[in-house]
């Protein structure tokens, strides 16, 4: 059987819990955002907000990604993860971790509690790393989405030791410069490094997967790679050493067309598609690719110095921050768990059935109108709270954490379905 | 068995083989073209070389094993071996009328 690789998929119980735990912190961020309300309309170092997005990100963004790379690399490295033990051990860790964290911010206790829970969360996603880099270390595929993967989990494990460093710093006060500084080369490497490498590394195997579509022109990847990985380096030196606006402007115009030649890959991949339908999952997908435009727009404007006020300005960042955050990463976590989880679920519960009894379609696994519903008011959603938050209009920032509160909700309806599915086996006629 | 009554054997096991899905792209293999060849040797074994969409294709063991307890459950005693080639690779062209019907194409 010439390169057939699906027998590497690991055991479900190292993938399951961590799409039950990013469920969970779906719903608690919801319920954060729902209770801190007028809090997203101040400054965007607030702690409420940054307890907010650690939960966002780590517990439930970074979980999600985590479990669906440990199912994913046998695709995209076309071998067997690397330790399955390591993998539960590391899930513990960073559920731990993740939650520490937040709550360290919550209550505001930077002394006290933060520098513990950086230095839990660094050495669970240490853990994460090393398990990946031996898994690809086995691997005798080194293709643009596999190296994509491996300058994600490089780029993750910087910010997270830029992350700790801040931490520490409450203690032991050794930085030089102030926080907010150290706090934006966090968040952008995290955000542009970790999740926008990682999704275009995993995205541009499984996009044309799932949409069956051949002979694209993988140039545009690579060139995407470069790109964007260079203008981020060249990003983060400048903050550290050099301070140049215009160093700065050349380096983020290279992430920018990085990133465009990755969304040009995946409408190339769009139009050759051979499936013309788009299931609920792909339909989230192709909206969380549109949707990286917006960022792009947003920080062309922040980088470009356009003359604000400076309450004006911090409620861009915050809706900069939100339009990466929810518009891009959440809408396509969300549409990808309606891919991989059902499929996850119904291979363990019908691989050795399969022939033997009518099985169902995994899609069959979750209810398809829930989806939709959550898929409207999803889009509700990413409507309200960014005009919201624009305008300083506290209404529409609540109405639309409400809506994502009830989008948690479904949404956590749907993966308690498909876990708990229940196989009932009907003899073949 | 004379060749036509091979041919037919083999023409009904393709009709047969119409029943195992792909479960991600929910059409049968034989409209999706990914069976390249389907040998019976006029006793009791079946030779089938098939392709998946993609080298990686998470579902490939299980369409494997679908392919032959399919066969199995009406010919119980039979030897069943599938070859799976990435060479030539599958592509549009490969899909039946009626598959590119259920796709939308």
């Amino acid at each position: 059987m010439n390169g057939l690789k699906t027998n590497n998929a690991p055991h479900s119980s190292v993938v399951v819990p961590h799409f039950i735990f990013g469920a969970i912190s779906f719903f608690i961020v919801a319920v954060m955002l729902v209770l801190s309300g007028a809090g997203l309309l101040e400054v965007y170092f607030n702690t409420k907000l940054i307890a907010i997005t650690h939960m966002a990100i780590l517990g439930w963004a970074t979980m999600i990604i985590f479990g669906a790379l440990y199912q994913l690399i046998p695709v995209v490295f076309e071998t067997a993860l690397f330790s399955e033990k390591l993998a539960k051990i590391t899930f513990w860790m960073t559920a731990f971790s993740a939650v520490f964290l937040s709550y360290s911010f919550w209550v505001a206790s930077f002394s006290m509690l933060l520098p513990y829970a950086s230095v839990c969360m660094f050495v669970s996603l240490l853990l994460f790393v090393i398990n990946v880099l031996l898994s690809y270390r086995k691997s005798e595929i080194k293709n643009w989405s596999s190296k994509f993967v491996i300058a994600a989990i490089i780029w993750l494990l910087a910010t997270e030791l830029l992350g700790t460093l801040i931490a520490l710093n409450f203690k032991f006060n050794f930085l030089t410069e102030t926080h907010i500084h150290y706090l934006k080369i966090h968040a952008t490497i995290g955000l542009i490094g970790w999740f926008l490498l990682l999704i275009i590394g995993v995205g541009s195997t499984l996009v044309p997967m799932f949409l069956i579509s051949h002979q694209l022109n993988h140039n545009k990847l690579k060139a995407s790679f470069y790109l964007i990985n260079v203008g981020l380096l060249g990003i983060a030196i400048n903050w550290f050493l050099v301070n140049s606006s215009i160093l700065l402007g050349i380096c983020w115009l290279m992430v920018a067309i990085g990133v465009l030649f990755f969304v040009s890959f995946i409408y190339d991949s769009y139009k050759k598609r051979m499936r013309k339908k788009l299931d609920i999952g792909m339909r989230y997908s192709m909206l969380a690719v549109a949707s990286v435009l917006l960022p792009i727009v947003i920080s062309s404007v922040l980088i470009l110095g356009v003359d604000v006020e400076y309450e004006l300005l911090s409620r861009i960042i915050v809706f900069y921050g939100f339009s990466i955050l929810f518009g891009f990463i959440t809408t396509l976590i969300l549409g990808q768990t309606y891919k991989t989880l059902p499929f996850i679920i119904w291979l363990e519960k019908y691989k050795k059935l399969v022939g033997k009894t009518k099985t169902p379609l995994p899609r069959e696994l979750y209810s398809e109108k829930i989806a939709s519903i959550q898929f409207y008011l999803y889009l509700g959603f990413i409507i309200t709270m960014p005009i919201g938050i624009l305008l300083n209009n506290l209404l529409l920032v609540k109405a639309g954490s409400i809506a994502l509160l009830v989008v948690a909700i479904l949404y956590n309806i749907n993966i308690l379905k498909i876990i708990l599915h229940k196989v009932i086996p009907i003899e073949n006629e | 068995m004379n060749k036509i009554k091979i041919a037919q054997f083999e023409l009904a096991t393709l009709e047969l083989l119409k029943t195992v899905m792909d479960p991600e792209i929910e059409i049968n293999i034989v409209d999706l073209g990914l069976i390249y060849e389907l040998n019976y040797d006029g006793s009791e074994k079946i030779n089938i070389v098939m392709t998946f969409s993609t080298p990686a294709c998470p579902l490939g063991e299980t369409i494997i094993s679908n392919i032959k307890e399919t066969i199995k459950q009406k010919h119980p005693t039979f030897e069943i071996a599938v070859d799976v080639v990435f060479d030539p690779l599958w592509n549009n062209s490969m899909v039946s009328e009626e598959g590119k019907k259920a796709l939308g194409l």
